[in-house]
């Protein structure tokens, strides 16, 4: 089967099919469903790190107007912990009187409002044993985890190289733990009938949702639905199932009626993960050309005492540059904290922070343009393993890049460009993201007015995965765009993967697209013997899915429509059911790649830093939706602008409290932090995937930091090696 | 202890409805959990977000902040009240047509910033666009397209200026 008006369907901006939903507030996130009866539930959280529970006073509480139930640890039934490693089971919560974190839950109120639940959560006393926490990352009694992701690289021998190396560069980077903060606060609505439980859930993905709720609750995974039509962003945070899920559930579940449970935007900090601060040195060992003959790269970061979290700082060091002698290792360190989680970027956002600042470092020392030396390291083969990438546009992403930017107006001096009062610095940063494509599947089909119903339990967290959906489907049927219904966010449909790690779009895509082409077989099926139809007898190599219907490739006026098909045969519908899955038979490495050029000004006087203009280069295969993709861009750079200049979750180094954990006080980009952003898309289709597309959801943050802080440096000569870089690291 | 209720009637989008709330219930969530109103969201309920911004006697307020027992002779006007009809209003056009969201969930308090933003005249260069809505936080990032859709509207508005009917 071939397929026509490609350029005009995929590809093209297309307005998002949802947006006249979203703009009506008609859009229904999970904290939107209410049912009848329905009860709300409150959390009460730990006020110390470390310890146990001495005592819990709920009888005001339970005394309290309105009060339907209070959960402790006293009286909670047992929960099983669904098994399945990092996404699925969190450890179940209220089962004993240990506390291993500040904002741990320890008590559910569930009264007839919110706020009588609210109040009635204040009159809780809770008496801890208090034991001296582990906060810190050096500290001897911490446990450490090595090579918790298994992606830790030793590569010949980087200790004699760097040893040898005629230009050396040793330098430690910190970055401060950021909070996913996704604007929706998480919530859960959990009812249920019998043993069939129903729930509306701010999550990345449905079936996990389920899969957990199931097993902890010992209830047939048939009997659980899991519903996520809309969430209120997630940034990673929706990639696990955490225990508040679980509690909404139980809530239900003790007190015989609905319950809505919606986190506070305090609770956001504490219960939904977050990215952790990290410690990462960087030692480069160069010739005087510019040659990387080792890099050596050490990444730290913290973790929960007795729950899994594994990402890796050092995964994009072993691949980015052509280079023989490469140690890359991240290290975790467990301690009385709530578990971090998959934050945008997760380990790439700040691996490569340190990275691309080191090699920024390496190219002033050598004085070679900090492009040039990206170019003179340049992996025409993937370092590692030796294969060809499937396919690699990273020198365009350079070239074009550096070309948008004006980046030979740049003058190497640090100091040296200034815009009236301000300093100016240019700065830039390659980016990479290994992007991960897990199984999906997805169900098409068409009914008598020749609308098109595809669907998966995936999620639309905000990439614009509906309308990408929409156009695969209206493409791969011959439809026009307006004739597609996608569905998703519901565990009753064909089961998809999470929304992460930069795979969604192209596991999804290749089963829509798997699933409209079985659809458009199963139409050939039903006319295969039919003297009524002018494709009698034709096989899908033989046939063109367009205008509406499917015509002979060589006789385009010969066919019909899929009414027409259906109306003769008396069929209301027919349907197909597609899978993708990562192809095996292609013998070469699958990556996404960019570049990242920022301008900042800074005022000399007060320390203050604007980024003014920034340039993202994206090599992430096909772009399905040039409008939608290159908002995704931006977002991430705007995220990558937080990153830089004002995000950071700050713990009170003596009791593990968070000190800042309002949107007063933990500062995110602004309209007025953010200017305009100019996002070039280039690269090709990528044979990895049967529709071409690697993805993009991370890359668009990897790099931008970096970037910033390397244009920092630019523009006053002052090295800032800890993020975020505040005004008074500059004075 | 006795919940302290109190009977207040509320006029939110021209309709009046009468009802007998907890005094500690906010505008927010009188919207949402008493009149089925969820368009309006709660981003922080600490008036640090901006997301349930809505439109009292036609001035922004953070619907998160506002006692539901003080807004008994107030004209409010929420995200559900904007279209005319069945056509949606310029503004939650313009958001559409340049891509001012992604998930969707400050929308709502964007566009109802942005009505008072241009009612206000403060919609004048790109720099008071970004000033002025600054507080609606967008934790996608979509900053640029929301400055777009404002301004597009704007000098529209602008352009019409003179047959009275503006935006808003």
């Amino acid at each position: 089967m071939t397929t026509t008006h490609a350029a005009r369907t995929v590809g093209a901006g297309l307005d998002r099919v949802d947006g006249p939903l979203k703009v009506a507030g008609a859009a229904p996130y999970p904290s939107d469903f209410s049912f009848a009866g329905m009860a709300h539930a409150v959390l009460v959280q730990a006020t110390v790190a470390a310890g146990r529970i001495r005592h819990i006073g709920a009888a005001a509480a339970r005394a309290a107007p309105g009060v339907l139930a209070v959960i402790t640890h006293e009286n909670a039934p047992r929960l099983e912990r669904a098994p399945g490693g990092l996404t699925i089971g969190p450890p179940p919560p209220l089962q004993d009187d240990r506390v291993l974190h500040h904002g741990q839950h320890v008590a559910v109120v569930v009264a007839e409002t919110a706020e009588q639940a609210a109040a009635a959560a204040r009159l809780i006393d809770v008496g801890y044993e208090s034991a001296v926490p582990l906060l810190e990352l050096d500290d001897p009694r911490a446990q450490r985890v090595e090579n918790a992701t298994g992606r830790d690289v030793v590569r010949g021998d980087a200790a004699a190289a760097l040893a040898a190396a005629p230009v050396t560069i040793d330098v430690t980077y910190t970055t401060a733990t950021q909070t996913n903060n996704p604007l929706g606060l998480f919530s859960t609505v959990a009812r249920w009938d019998g043993d069939a439980l129903t729930v509306h859930d701010s999550t990345q993905g449905p079936a996990f949702v389920r899969t957990a709720l199931a097993v902890a609750f010992g209830v047939p995974e048939s009997g659980v639905r899991v519903l996520a039509p809309f969430v209120g962003g997630a940034f990673g945070a929706g990639l696990r199932v955490w225990q508040h899920v679980l509690l909404a559930a139980l809530a239900a579940r003790v007190v015989g009626r609905p319950v809505k449970l919606v986190l506070t935007r305090a609770q956001m900090f504490t219960s939904v993960g977050y990215r952790p601060r990290t410690v990462q040195r960087v030692r480069l060992g160069a010739t005087g050309a510019g040659e990387l003959v080792a890099i050596d790269h050490e990444g730290l970061e913290p973790t929960a005492l007795e729950d899994e979290f594994a990402e890796s700082l050092t995964r994009s060091t072993t691949v980015l540059y052509e280079c023989r002698n490469v140690t890359a290792r991240t290290r975790q360190v467990r301690l009385n904290v709530a578990c971090p989680t998959w934050m945008r970027g997760p380990g790439e956002a700040p691996g490569v922070f340190a990275l691309e600042c080191a090699l920024d470092e390496l190219a002033c020392r050598l004085g070679i343009d900090p492009v040039d030396l990206r170019l003179r390291n340049y992996a025409d083969v993937h370092p590692q393993t030796g294969k060809a990438w499937t396919t690699k546009a990273l020198r365009a992403c350079y070239e074009q890049g550096a070309e948008r930017f004006g980046w030979s107006r740049r003058t190497p001096r640090p100091r040296s460009m200034r815009d009236g009062p301000m300093l100016v610095g240019y700065g830039m940063a390659s980016a990479h993201y290994g992007y991960v494509q897990v199984p999906c599947q997805a169900r098409a089909s068409i009914d008598r007015e020749g609308i098109a119903h595809v669907r998966s339990a995936a999620t639309d967290i905000g990439p614009g995965t509906y309308t990408a959906m929409t156009q695969v489907a209206a493409q791969a049927l011959g439809l026009p765009p307006a004739s597609v219904r996608f569905g998703l966010g519901d565990t009753e449909m064909p089961r998809a993967p999470l929304q992460g790690g930069s795979g969604l779009t192209a596991a999804l895509g290749s089963a829509v697209h798997a699933a409209c082409g079985r659809l458009t077989a199963a139409f050939l099926d039903v006319v295969a013997d039919d003297p009524g139809s002018p494709l009698r007898g034709c096989q899908v190599e033989d046939v063109t899915a367009s205008g509406g219907g499917i015509w002979i490739t060589a006789q385009p006026a010969r066919g019909e429509t899929y009414p027409a098909i259906l109306t003769r045969h008396g069929l209301a519908e027919l349907t197909a059911d597609g899978q993708s899955a990562r192809r095996r038979d292609l013998d070469g490495e699958p990556a996404i790649f960019g570049a990242k050029f920022a301008e900042v000004h800074v005022d000399p006087e007060l320390g203050l830093v604007r980024v003014t203009r920034v340039v993202a280069a994206v090599d992430g295969g096909r772009i399905l939706n040039e409008k939608t993709a290159t908002s995704q861009i931006t977002g991430g750079t705007v995220g990558g602008i937080g990153m830089a200049l004002l995000e950071e979750t700050v713990s009170d180094p003596g009791t593990g409290r968070l000190a800042n954990a309002t949107f007063g006080d933990y500062l995110v980009a602004v309209n007025a932090d953010v200017p305009d952003i100019d996002v070039i898309f280039v690269g090709e289709p990528d044979p990895m995937t049967p529709i071409g597309v690697k993805g993009i959801g991370e890359i668009a943050i990897v790099g931008v930091a970096p970037a910033i802080a390397n244009a920092v440096f630019h523009a006053t000569g002052r090295r800032i090696r800890s993020l975020p870089i505040t005004i008074e690291q500059l004075l | 202890m006795k919940v302290a209720e109190v009977a207040v009637t509320l006029r939110v989008n021209g309709t009046s409805t009468k009802l007998l709330l907890d005094t500690r219930v906010t505008l927010l969530d009188a919207l949402r959990d008493h009149l089925g109103l969820t368009g309006t969201k709660k981003g922080c309920d600490q008036g640090a977000c901006g997301a349930c911004t809505v439109l009292a006697d036609g001035k922004r307020v953070l619907s998160c902040l506002t006692l539901a027992a003080a807004c008994a002779d107030r004209e409010v006007t929420t995200i559900e009240g904007l279209a005319d009809g069945d056509t949606p209003h310029p503004l939650q056009q313009a958001f559409v047509r340049h891509d001012a969201f992604q998930c969707g969930y400050c929308t709502p308090g964007q566009i109802m910033s942005a009505v008072a933003l241009l009612a206000e005249g403060r919609a004048g260069s790109d720099d008071d666009i970004r000033e002025f809505m600054s507080g609606n936080i967008c934790r996608c990032g979509a900053y640029p397209n929301i400055v777009g859709a404002i301004r597009d509207v704007a000098s529209g508005a602008a352009h019409d200026a003179g047959d009275g009917s503006a935006a808003v």
